[in-house]
């Protein structure tokens, strides 16, 4: 019996003999190559009969789309649907040039420019020798016989193409720390990298924050005062204080010399600055307006940043569906991994993560009634307690803050007492946290982690509320001081506190255990990188940033030099003295949380500046804002200066700050999230629904493909009593009801007898 | 200073810049690396046809601190070379990194990765195929039972059409679902 003319290029390499070999059919083109592909199957080809049915399902339509799936990427696969059969038809002939055919005799293709062609090669699993030819091919032909205006469009495409590569390359000789980022991965692997590439990150974003303070604030201020001198030094413009010098304490308590410098708020001027000809630099204005502008400007970035963030690792992961066995294989290898012992550390982690889940699999046992109340009730009574240590903590500051302004205490210790206070409980309570969720028994590490950074989290916001709150409440009320200078110096010494204090802790936690591990304890094991409690200390850090730059508008500079000189001390201290996790770190899904945390710090303090500047009375005799009742007066002056000039602009802010016109937003934003949610939970449904039928689809096509087989098999062997088969002896059979597929049998039956296969 | 040997002419760079994710100096730094894998084979000036003819052995390529420690480095060459003996030239070396590199989309690492795994070339990774992964991840340490039962969970977790070999639209259905995949199946150079 001879095979079926097989148009698809391939053929047997040899003639088979019966038995339990398996049938191979070789690409004759290139032999094994990854543009080819090579097929075995394994079907147990015991006979001609399963030849047959096996090349049969090598031309069903679905491995067809699969092998040029791979091969050429999505977006041309609606070439292939028309051309699949010239695809295959040319054997001995290089594919590039069926690739490159394809794509030109696509009527689309004169539409396409340049961009999209390079996406698509880029795109392409083939080789880059391959690549390269099926471009020069692509280009050539191109070229011929386009239009003026086509031409004109090629040349705009191209040069913004040179324009984009140029932009990258100046990117890439920028790139902050790139050495210092691989070798950390190559020991450490992704997660801690992860905390490495955060901490760029907020260094990148305080740039700009630094850059617009410094244009519009800082620097029209020290132009006014060398060129006007008023006031003419740093000297204070008040009766009774003397010349301060600067002596050393000042770098860690904010105060004295640098009290009366364009450090903080107060030394502002209020003046209308004018240096050149008659063009007026209002101070007032550019001081508010840089502070909006560069929130809208965070708030943008983080926006985005965590839009992006959530889409690629939430929606497109999609959070519901757990695959815990194929992210374990398919995804357990970290591709970064160089050093021996991360990958030795890497495997181990592995080996003990399956077994352990395999064991818990295995003897997985029901908690008793009254074991789950007990645990409730620890749980409740945990969450009390921290309750109750978070709000002791937050009364503890107040008391502390109140208590210092009355008694008198000695000059250091009452301008350090805050910082420390606050640093201390941030420390020691996170680890009576640890100890408390140690009696919750979490069954899985993960949830341990997120309630630990909740809490954590939830702690350090409340402290610094309470903080805001008494400055703005107290504080504002004390009219001999200049109260915006005063916050500025409390967040600074904020700020250096804590910046001291992770250094010591990086000291004294990782040198020193390394040390003592070493040549003292032999037991003691050398610790590793906790990146949840150093990424939290990095959020908190950059909120202290964001509170602080209305007061203390060189805060930003101050962060930037922190932020360098912490990295380098981490990452010796990481490659010194830490070792490699053993548990897997999921950089995806923290990394769109940590985002979450730092986003929603951001808000809070956005809030509570914005309470500030309308709330609360600015001091009578620094800053910008002098004698007036708000500082949000000089925009309400502003605006109501335009009226005259401007009636339709006044108007419009006018409508647009009314109530009315806010909750019609509000309430426009709000049916909008709830319709995409409910398209959302839709799409959600409809993939479990297809996927349903898709797996008996799957099953539908085995049965009839084991009909098929068993329909040639018997055709093989009736062939001898030369008997007509017809459609209905096969009808009458029992198996041939399935759901679906009852008019496919006929057809093949039909089909069968009738060739004579 | 002194006399400059251009490695590639500018219709080359520009060839590899439209057809990798990598810019120029990236490229000729790939290039300096492949390099110092075997200075003597490996000439400075590669105007010609050499970076598809010469090629390195895929045991030249292994040693490089990228791939040493990685326990499916032979499979990696074997995937990326053009006759599938594992022996890189220049272009199947630089697709490689580029492959790797962050700029690709998930599309294209995907449809490697699901290349990589498949051990016998049959576009299909049946238990064989994922028998081996699973060995290579844990360097032979679980039992056969436990191997066995892992291998029945993946096809459980993504064999939609329960054939017993997950395809490669199955392959790339639950990859697609996984978000660490883009962290960890990247390389730097």
């Amino acid at each position: 019996m001879d095979p079926p003319c097989d148009n698809d290029g391939y053929a047997p390499a040899s003639p088979r003999t019966e038995g339990d070999e398996e049938y191979e059919m070789v690409d004759r083109n290139n032999g094994p190559t990854s543009s080819g592909l090579r097929r075995r199957k394994t079907w147990s080809a015991q006979n001609e009969t399963d030849r047959e049915t096996a090349r049969l399902l090598e031309s069903l339509p679905s491995r067809q789309l699969e092998s040029l799936a791979t091969t050429l990427g999505k977006d041309t696969i609606h070439f292939k649907h028309r051309r699949m059969k010239s695809f295959h038809g040319g054997s001995g002939v290089d594919p590039s040039n069926e690739i490159a055919d394809a794509m030109t005799n696509d009527p689309q293709f004169a539409e396409k420019t340049e961009d999209e062609i390079e996406e698509m090669l880029k795109g392409m699993t083939t080789t880059l020798s391959s690549k390269r030819v099926i471009m020069h091919k692509v280009s050539s032909r191109r070229k011929r016989g386009v239009g003026r205006f086509t031409r004109f469009k090629y040349n705009v495409a191209m040069n913004w193409q040179h324009f984009k590569y140029s932009v990258a390359e100046v990117m890439y000789s920028l790139e902050l720390w790139k050495s210092h980022l691989k070798l950390i991965e190559g020991h450490f692997g992704t997660g801690v990298t992860s905390y490495f590439l955060f901490l760029k990150w907020l260094f990148l974003i305080n740039i700009p924050v630094f850059l617009l303070t410094l244009g519009f604030v800082v620097l029209p201020q020290v132009l006014y005062r060398w060129l006007k001198q008023d006031p003419p030094g740093y000297i204070e413009p008040s009766e009774n204080s003397t010349y301060v010098s600067f002596t050393g304490i000042e770098l860690l308590t904010g105060q004295g010399w640098f009290e009366n410098t364009e450090l903080y708020y107060g030394f502002y001027t209020n003046r209308t600055i004018n240096l050149i000809g008659n063009h007026n630099y209002e101070m007032k204005y550019a001081y508010l307006f840089t502070c909006g502008g560069y929130y809208l400007l965070c708030l943008i970035i983080l926006a985005t940043s965590i839009l992006q963030s959530y889409r690629k690792y939430y929606i497109e992961g999609s959070g519901d569906i757990n695959f815990y066995y194929i992210s374990k294989v398919f995804n357990g290898w970290d591709y970064g991994i160089t050093s021996v012992e991360a990958a030795r550390l890497k495997h181990k982690s592995l080996f003990l993560e399956l077994s352990e889940y395999l064991a818990g699999f295995k003897g997985k046992k029901e908690k008793t009634l009254s074991a789950k109340c007990q645990l409730f009730m620890i749980r409740l009574c945990t969450n009390i307690a921290v309750l109750g240590l978070i709000g002791a903590s937050g009364y503890l500051i107040y008391y502390l803050s109140s208590i210092i302004r009355r008694i008198e205490i000695p000059y250091l210790i009452d301008v350090l007492a805050i910082p420390l206070c606050i640093t201390g409980v941030h420390l020691i309570l996170p680890i009576l946290f640890h100890l408390l969720e140690r009696l919750e028994c979490y069954v899985k590490p993960k949830t341990e982690l997120y309630i630990h950074m909740i809490r954590t989290m939830t702690l350090k916001g409340v402290t610094l509320i309470v903080l805001v709150n008494f400055w703005f409440t107290e504080l504002s009320k004390d009219s001999t001081l200049c109260w915006e200078t005063y916050v500025g110096e409390e967040i600074y010494r904020l700020v250096i506190v804590d910046f001291i204090f992770t250094l010591l802790v990086t000291f004294l936690f990782e040198f020193m255990r390394r040390i003592v591990a070493n040549y003292c304890i032999k037991s003691l094991s050398v610790a590793e990188f906790n990146i949840g409690r150093n990424t939290m200390d990095l959020i908190y850090s950059q909120t202290l940033c964001w509170l602080g730059t209305f007061y203390c508008p060189l805060l930003s500079c101050i962060v930037l030099i922190k932020l360098v000189i912490i990295f380098y001390v981490k990452r010796v201290s990481v490659i010194q003295n830490c070792q490699p996790s053993m548990r897997p770190w999921r950089a995806a899904r923290s990394h769109t949380i940590f985002l979450g945390f730092l986003f929603s710090f951001f808000l809070l303090t956005t809030v509570a500046v914005a309470c500030g500047i309308i709330f609360v009375e600015p001091s009578d005799n620094c800053g910008p804002y002098k004698g007036q009742n708000q500082t949000y007066q000089v925009v309400t002056e502003l605006i109501d200066s335009w009226k005259d000039d401007y009636t339709w602009l006044t108007y419009t802010i006018e409508f647009i700050s009314s109530p009315g016109f806010i909750a019609a937003v509000v309430i426009i934003l709000g049916m909008g999230t709830y319709y995409l949610r409910l398209v959302m939970i839709g799409h959600k449904q409809m993939v479990t629904l297809l996927e349903q039928q898709l797996t008996l689809e799957g099953k539908d096509k085995n049965f009839l493909l084991k009909l098929l087989q068993d329909v040639n098999k018997k055709n093989k062997d009736k062939k001898k009593t030369s008997r007509p088969l017809t459609a209905t002896s096969y009808l009458s059979d029992d198996t041939v009801t399935s759901p679906g597929g009852r008019t496919f049998i006929r057809q093949v039956a039909e089909a069968s007898s009738r060739t004579g296969l | 200073m002194g006399n400059k040997v251009t490695t590639f002419t500018e219709d080359q760079l520009e060839a590899y810049q439209d057809c990798t994710f990598f810019t120029r100096k990236e490229i000729l730094r790939v290039f300096k690396r492949y390099q110092e894998l075997s200075p003597d084979l490996i000439p400075f000036n590669m105007t010609g046809d050499e970076s598809r003819k010469i090629k390195l052995p895929s045991d030249v390529i292994e040693q490089m601190a990228e791939l040493s420690e990685n326990p499916f480095k032979s499979r990696i060459c074997q995937v990326f070379s053009e006759d599938g003996n594992g022996s890189l030239s220049f272009d199947d070396f630089l697709d490689m990194f580029s492959v790797f590199c962050e700029a690709a989309p998930r599309d294209i690492k995907t449809a490697y990765s699901f290349r990589i795994y498949d051990f016998d070339g049959d576009s299909y990774l049946n238990k064989e195929d994922l028998e081996k992964t699973l060995k290579n991840l844990t360097r032979d340490e679980l039992t056969t039972d436990e191997v066995n039962f892992v291998v029945d969970k993946v096809l459980e977790e993504a064999d939609l059409d329960d054939d017993g070999m997950l395809s490669y639209i199955e392959f790339e259905h639950v990859i697609s679902r996984a978000p660490d995949f883009l962290n960890t199946f990247h390389i730097r150079i």
